[in-house]
């Protein structure tokens, strides 16, 4: 299968300021049921110099989505990750859109468990999981 | 206490050489010290950070594989390798104008893989720790 290079219609950038800006940008997808879906187009800065998405990109870009499903989830207006794990399973290439499909495995009171994937064209990249706190 | 002048150099690091695109576009970093026992850092920078003036934890997993990387160039004279696995903790928050440091520790290394820690500090205060696994290429 070709991996898919352009964003869907009605792609909501949210890399509006900060690292989220400096690093994106990034877009949320509509939702499929529970599960909160993101993307973006690598572009030659998300680079390494074996020409495959830094790993750092793939991270920052699981913790962004992960972090705005928790956001989503709760109506928390600040949420901060407490512990991240992820497997990279597989390299990115210049120039394909990048999913990440994010769902809630358990929330708490103060907390939430999340887990994702990241895949590009039905190839997966990498799996994460991760504890994230409210406030 | 104001935030470290920005422009003064670090004692003893000096800017290391970064090939990277991601890597040189969240650069400069810095080194200091014998290539066995290497110290790293960056000096944390507005964009690096959050909306809340907090560094980012994407950007500290990217330093976190920048710098793990480069120690594991120094132990085995820039071999082809990947990252295979990330675990990362964050215990305190960072911010614009901290300097993070670490120096990468190899805890075991096999024939193709390299098992990795590192704790990631502002003025001696652990902010973030690291285990990775990686695969040297060409190694089965």
């Amino acid at each position: 299968m070709t991996p898919p290079t352009a964003l869907p219609e009605g792609a909501e950038n949210i890399s509006t300021g900060g690292f989220n800006r400096f690093a994106g940008p990034f877009y949320r997808l509509a939702d499929e049921g529970e599960v909160r879906r993101f993307a973006f187009v690598v572009l030659d800065k998300h680079m390494n110099a074996a020409g495959s998405v830094h790993g750092g990109v793939l991270m920052t870009f699981a913790d962004i989505a992960m972090s705005r499903a928790t956001r989503l989830a709760t109506g928390a207006q600040s949420v901060s990750t407490v512990a991240f794990s992820c497997d990279f399973m597989a390299a990115g290439h210049l120039g394909e859109l990048i999913e990440i499909r994010v769902r809630i495995a358990r929330r708490t009171r103060k907390f939430v468990f999340l887990a994702a994937e990241i895949a590009s064209g039905g190839r997966s990249l990498m799996q994460a999981s991760g504890v994230w706190r409210m406030g | 206490m104001s935030p470290p002048d920005a422009s003064q150099p670090l004692d003893g690091y000096a800017e290391i050489r970064l090939v990277d695109p991601f890597e040189i576009h969240v650069g400069p970093a810095l080194a200091k010290g014998e290539k066995a026992a290497r110290a790293y850092a960056l000096r944390a920078r507005d964009e690096h950070c959050n909306m809340r003036g907090i560094v980012h934890g994407g950007m500290l997993m990217t330093l976190a594989d920048m710098m793990l990387g480069q120690a594991l160039w120094d132990a085995t004279d820039s071999a082809a390798c990947v990252t295979m696995n990330m675990q990362v903790q964050f215990l305190k928050s960072a911010r614009a104008g901290d300097v993070i440091e670490v120096a990468p520790r190899i805890v075991r290394r096999t024939r193709s893989l390299v098992f990795m820690a590192g704790d990631f500090t502002v003025g001696g205060q652990t902010v973030m720790t690291v285990q990775s696994v990686w695969k040297l290429l060409g190694q089965e």
